[in-house]
């Protein structure tokens, strides 16, 4: 073998197709959820419009190369925060911690998920903006637990989600890890 | 290069060939080429580190950066030493000089291969050789201390400068001979990703050498007229061609003129293969075709014919007037019709010579062009030893006419051994994946 290994065009291309169909059953699922728990809120309609920029973001950076993991972090940060600073002006009801940052937090994760799948044998590069979407998930964790916010089920689902995602990057990585920690600190 | 004061860094212009490159060049059209060698042993990286940064010392004219002036881009002295990494990346991407400290070329390992990607701006293939060569030679003597030193090696003095050739050889009153018909774009889906397909076929050279001779042609004619068959019977036929399959094939000018730049040196012929006109539909009514296209071009007359129009472009004083990112966006939008001139690019470098001593260390080298978006395949060889590599590489979703270009071989008795990045399916059983 003279080249690094990398993803087969059949295997990306079976690889695609699985993430679609599992992005349009969660969209599915997400509108079944909606209209069984919160049907006065239409938030699935956000979720979908954020999966479909989930896509746009992945299929743009991977052709251009961009550094998408790095994006993906700065994006989530400035969104939530910006979030965070509309719901204050607008009196603080709650909805950025409630309904928004989570939509984000899961969009942020699902876009690292399939980031992460699809930069076959490069798992390792995307572990710590894992790690750090990961750290800004758990904050609203913090504030349910301090009893600061009620906790609702998008909370739960972002925070779910995101530790499920940190398992499945740490499995996936587990083998660079040890290899990298390995020749570092060696005797 | 021009020596301004003393502590200010010292620069050169773009020699004419170089001129368009950095205006056309993005992350689609990397216009990068690489050279690959493979050692017998694994890389090590302090080692090449330090062989580049000597051979730079060397060859001064490839420590620089791109900078950008009011009507041309310009290249300047580098102070940084280069970042020498593994392999991760598809071949021949897009090189970005900010996350390059500034160079216009990039060296790479992976396990016992040695790569170095180089912009067409900085240089062209066979200076681009002479490079490579160098810093083959070094590292092999950093690595192998007792057995090779550089005393050993014969070194000439290294002669070479970096004036602009093509402005000192160009004929002001030559006539253009440029084909006004656009070109066979080759079909099919492209890869998804971004992703590109890498095929060696490492061909033994002596029985390719007897097979071209029974044709009574070159090398270069032979494979030309093979590529050309395969894609007439890959894809030609089959998507109904009607525009001719037009070979772009690269020349070394410095065999027609005297030159020791390191700048670019080269020009071009197209064969131009007019299949339905001219009825040219077997291999034997091919390879005549390209051999008599060849003996037509490849004369002093036709290639200063083809030189000078292109010099002529860079030096007309209304086009040197138009600001910089006027011209950006002009030879851009130009740009989207004179790819269509192409159907494939084919470019042998020949024989690459190395010293006696040095020969054991190494299996072959390899040379690979970026292909594009609209050359969706792009064909390269080079030869070392007994094996010449000729390498497609391609973003086209089937290795159809790679295939047919490996069987037709195969099938004259050619021993052939297939390398690859694994992109697409195996085309022999020999596969190494």
């Amino acid at each position: 073998m003279i080249y690094p290994q990398k993803l087969s065009s059949k295997k990306g291309s079976k690889l695609i197709n699985i993430l679609l169909i599992s992005s349009i059953l969660l969209a599915f699922i997400l509108i079944i959820i909606n209209r069984l728990t919160t049907p006065s809120i239409p938030w699935a309609a956000l979720t979908n419009c954020g999966i479909i920029y989930v896509w746009i973001t992945v299929l743009y950076s991977i052709k251009k190369r961009i550094n998408i993991a790095g994006h993906v972090l700065l994006q989530t940060i400035i969104i939530s925060a910006v979030l965070l600073y509309i719901d204050k002006e607008l009196g603080f009801k709650g909805w950025s911690i409630h309904i928004a940052i989570p939509i984000v937090l899961m969009i942020a994760n699902l876009t690292m998920l399939i980031l992460t799948i699809v930069s076959y044998k490069k798992y390792i590069k995307y572990a710590i903006y894992q790690l750090m979407i990961v750290l800004i998930s758990m904050i609203p964790m913090v504030f349910i637990m301090e009893k600061m916010i009620q906790p609702t089920i998008l909370n739960i689902v972002a925070i779910a989600i995101s530790i499920i995602n940190l398992i499945i990057s740490l499995v996936l990585s587990y083998r660079d890890v040890k290899d990298a920690v390995i020749r570092k600190f060696h005797m | 290069m021009k020596d301004n004061k003393k502590n200010k860094l010292t620069w050169r212009k773009l020699d004419n060939s170089a001129k368009i490159f950095p205006l056309s060049t993005g992350k689609k059209y990397s216009t990068v080429f690489r050279l690959s060698v493979l050692l017998k042993e694994d890389i090590r990286p302090q080692l090449l580190q330090k062989a580049v940064i000597d051979t730079l010392e060397k060859y001064k004219s490839f420590k620089v950066r791109m900078k950008t002036g009011l009507f041309w881009y310009y290249l300047e002295h580098n102070t940084k030493d280069p970042i020498i990494e593994e392999e991760k990346d598809y071949p021949c991407k897009y090189i970005n000089p900010k996350t390059n400290r500034g160079y216009l070329f990039k060296v790479t390992y992976f396990k016992n291969k040695i790569n170095i990607d180089i912009f067409h701006a900085l240089t062209d293939g066979n200076s681009g050789t002479t490079f490579f060569k160098e810093i083959v030679y070094t590292y092999l003597e950093l690595s192998h201390q007792e057995e090779l030193s550089s005393e050993n090696r014969q070194i000439r003095k290294i002669e070479y400068n970096t004036e602009d050739s093509y402005i000192k050889n160009y004929d002001k009153k030559a006539k253009s001979n440029a084909s006004g018909k656009k070109a066979y774009e080759l079909k099919g889906r492209k890869i998804k990703l971004g992703a590109i397909s890498v095929i060696h076929q490492i061909i033994n050279l002596e029985q390719l050498k007897e097979e071209s001779k029974k044709y009574n042609a070159t090398l270069t004619q032979y494979l030309t007229a093979v590529l050309m068959y395969a894609i007439y019977q890959e894809n030609y036929i089959k998507y109904k061609g009607k525009k001719p399959i037009k070979i772009c094939i690269p020349v070394n000018l410095k065999k027609y003129f005297p030159s020791k730049t390191m700048s670019n040196f080269f020009s071009y012929i197209t064969i131009v293969a007019q299949i339905e006109k001219e009825n040219i539909n077997t291999f034997e009514k091919m390879i005549e075709f390209v051999k008599k296209e060849f003996q037509y071009s490849l004369t002093e007359e036709e290639i200063t014919k083809t030189m000078s129009s292109n010099v002529k472009l860079g030096t007309n004083i209304f086009i040197k007037a138009i600001p910089l990112f006027l011209k950006k966006i002009l030879v851009r939008l130009s740009y989207i019709e004179i790819r269509k001139y192409t159907t494939i690019t084919y470019s042998n470098i020949g024989r690459i010579g190395m010293i006696g001593d040095y020969k054991k260390y190494i299996d072959y080298f390899l040379m690979l062009i970026a292909p594009e978006p609209v050359e969706k395949i792009k064909c390269s060889s080079c030869t070392f030893e007994n094996n010449m590599v000729f390498t497609f590489t391609s973003i086209l979703d089937n290795n159809n006419i790679e295939k047919k270009f490996y069987d037709f071989l195969t099938q004259r008795g050619i021993e052939i051994k297939i390398e690859s990045n694994g992109v697409l399916d195996d085309i022999s059983p020999e596969t190494k994946q």
